[in-house]
């Protein structure tokens, strides 16, 4: 890597952490709300699974373990793609126009100049939260190949939300607006991607696999370490092909978005 | 530097225009002229639906890394700082876009800073500054990594006097250099200070460029002269005069600078009388503006009028 894109990206970094942490106590609270506002869904599943025992054969802690991949990689995938997660914003404000008429990647500038660090440490302090008190009472071995395994399996889920994320980018400069999309096609399928999937309807199934494929964050991988019996309706392939999923998603959504940028027209006309 | 070939985008049409390198050019025409619409095109926010652009040699939409490396723009609708960080770390991460060398920056910055006063807002964030304060560093933005082009879109709004006059002796400074600048301005008196060449927009339609005199000549060349002379009234019945009036020995003349200069109409007055007082008023560029915006109202209103019946 260069010499001034790291000396760049050390800035844009100093900057965000300034902006977001210059007043700490209301950094602290911000983290704080994130965190509670998700953890209490997890405590309403807490104890309704208190009473009913499982869910699909998944007992308390494996719910928690597959709530942890799926909040733990989206802490981490915000500190890289809030700038994406805003981009329509960006759009509306000429922020994008600064970013065209500076000789440096455009991606770049979008990745590096925005980190919604709230929800990073809100949504990753409670993935790390709920890792810690389910990872030992799974029965997962945590040997070399399921570190390395879990490893590039968190890294395959970061880039397949970052990929969706960079494709509804691209649609925002067709459409002007995907506020809705991203409520349909984001945030919506996440609340199903909190649960075993073998629970939900067909279509749900084949949503959460091919069309929006959260199974591939959080599911699949836990299949991987957990071998419930209802992984036997789909592929075996599946456990493994989540860093592919999330390298091709995210190739696929880029190719979209450069060619995409062909269209956009400048805002304030 | 630039040039425009037969360009139509939104309201522009078909406009052609070529910038010589070391203009400093007054962009200039009513609000909806299309004088934003212009500049987003050369520098390739925009793309044009008709002809073709050269901005510094390079086809602005197609080969915007390279352009922007030599290109300083201001627009009042895109935001050049990072709100959340102080004046002097924008600065440093532009140094780091634009790959300037440490030595060459320092003093580029040092004399920008005090230059257009903003040395002492260094270390404050820029959301904590005055429009005019932001402005006076977004200028300064616009310049640090010394560009070939300047496109400004009103880049005086909101700067008081002192800033203004830092911001003229800086571009004067920097075209002597060889930097090309377009700017838009609603300020004709700016334009007038600045400008070595004006353009002229319409209703998107380029209908002028050259030098401030000849845009006067061409559209508002009708002067006015006042006299007051002493003895007998003048007979001036030989002048292409426009209008002629008399108030007991005030004159006051109205006449086509094309047709009769002020030293003729003079030399006739002095052959017969003596002249007591005498007051000449020249258009100023902004009668230009007006002249244009009631010609519009007058075919506008016919339009509608043919329409009716």
């Amino acid at each position: 890597m260069k010499s001034d894109t790291l000396h760049m990206m050390l800035v844009y970094t100093k900057t965000i952490m300034k902006a977001w942490f210059q007043y700490r106590s209301n950094a602290l609270l911000s983290s704080l709300t994130v965190f509670l506002r998700e953890a209490t869904g997890i405590v309403v599943i807490y104890f309704t699974l208190l009473k009913f025992g499982t869910l699909g054969g998944w007992n308390i802690y494996e719910m928690l373990f597959l709530f942890s991949l799926l909040f733990l990689t989206y802490g981490i995938m915000i500190i890289f793609f809030t700038g994406l997660r805003d981009f329509g914003k960006t759009v509306r404000d000429g922020g994008f126009d600064r970013f065209i008429l500076r000789p440096r990647g455009l991606l770049f500038q979008l990745i590096f100049t925005n980190a919604d660090w709230f929800a990073a440490v809100g949504h990753g302090g409670l993935g790390i939260a709920l890792f810690l008190i389910s990872a030992g009472r799974v029965g997962i071995q945590w040997n070399a190949v399921n570190i390395l395994y879990y490893l590039f399996t968190v890294m395959g889920g970061v880039l397949i939300q970052g990929a969706i994320f960079l494709l509804l980018a691209a649609l925002n400069i067709y459409l002007l607006e995907t506020n809705s999309l991203k409520e349909l096609f984001y945030w919506n399928m996440r609340k199903f991607a909190g649960y075993p999937i073998s629970i939900f309807h067909k279509a749900i199934q084949v949503c959460m696999i091919y069309v929006v494929p959260f199974a591939f964050v959080n599911y699949f991988p836990a299949q991987y370490l957990l071998r419930k019996p209802d992984m036997a309706q789909y592929p075996q392939l599946y456990l493994y092909i989540t860093p592919i999923v999330g390298i091709v998603m995210y190739l696929a959504a880029y190719g979209f978005w450069k060619y995409s940028l062909k269209f956009y027209k400048s805002s304030g006309n | 530097m630039i040039i425009f070939e037969n360009v139509s985008k939104f309201i522009l049409n078909s406009v052609s225009i070529h910038v010589p390198q070391g203009e400093t050019v007054g962009l200039i025409g009513a609000s909806g002229a299309g004088k934003t619409t212009f500049l987003k095109l050369a520098c390739g926010l925009l793309k044009p639906s008709n002809g073709r652009i050269y901005t510094m040699g390079l086809k602005p939409a197609l080969e915007q890394k390279e352009l922007c490396r030599g290109l300083g723009v201001l627009f009042a609708d895109i935001p050049v700082l990072q709100k959340e960080d102080t004046v002097v770390g924008n600065f440093e991460l532009l140094r780091s876009i634009y790959q300037i060398n440490k030595d060459r920056f320092d003093q580029d910055y040092h004399e920008l800073s005090d230059r257009l006063g903003f040395v002492l807002l260094s270390d404050r964030p820029v959301r904590d500054l005055s429009l005019g304060q932001r402005r006076r560093v977004e200028i300064g933005a616009a310049l640090i990594h010394r560009p070939g082009l300047l496109l400004l879109d009103e880049p005086t709004a909101g700067l008081d006097e002192n800033a203004k006059q830092a911001f003229y002796e800086l571009i004067r400074e920097r075209r002597r250099e060889g930097l090309t600048t377009i700017l838009t301005s609603h300020d004709m008196e700016e334009i007038s200070k600045l400008c070595s060449r004006i353009a002229l927009l319409d209703q998107g339609k380029h209908l002028y460029y050259g030098t401030e005199e000849q845009i006067k000549k061409r559209f508002t060349p009708m002067d006015t002269m006042q006299l007051e002379v002493e003895g007998r009234l003048p007979d001036l019945e030989d002048l292409p005069l426009v209008r002629y009036t008399v108030d007991e020995n005030r004159l006051s003349l109205s006449y086509d600078s094309n047709c009769v200069t002020a030293a003729e109409i003079v030399k006739l007055v002095v052959q017969q009388t003596v002249i007591k007082k005498m007051k000449i008023r020249k258009p100023e560029l902004a009668d230009v503006i007006v002249r244009l915006k009631t010609n519009d109202k007058a075919e506008n209103l016919s339009v509608d009028h043919e329409e009716r019946e």
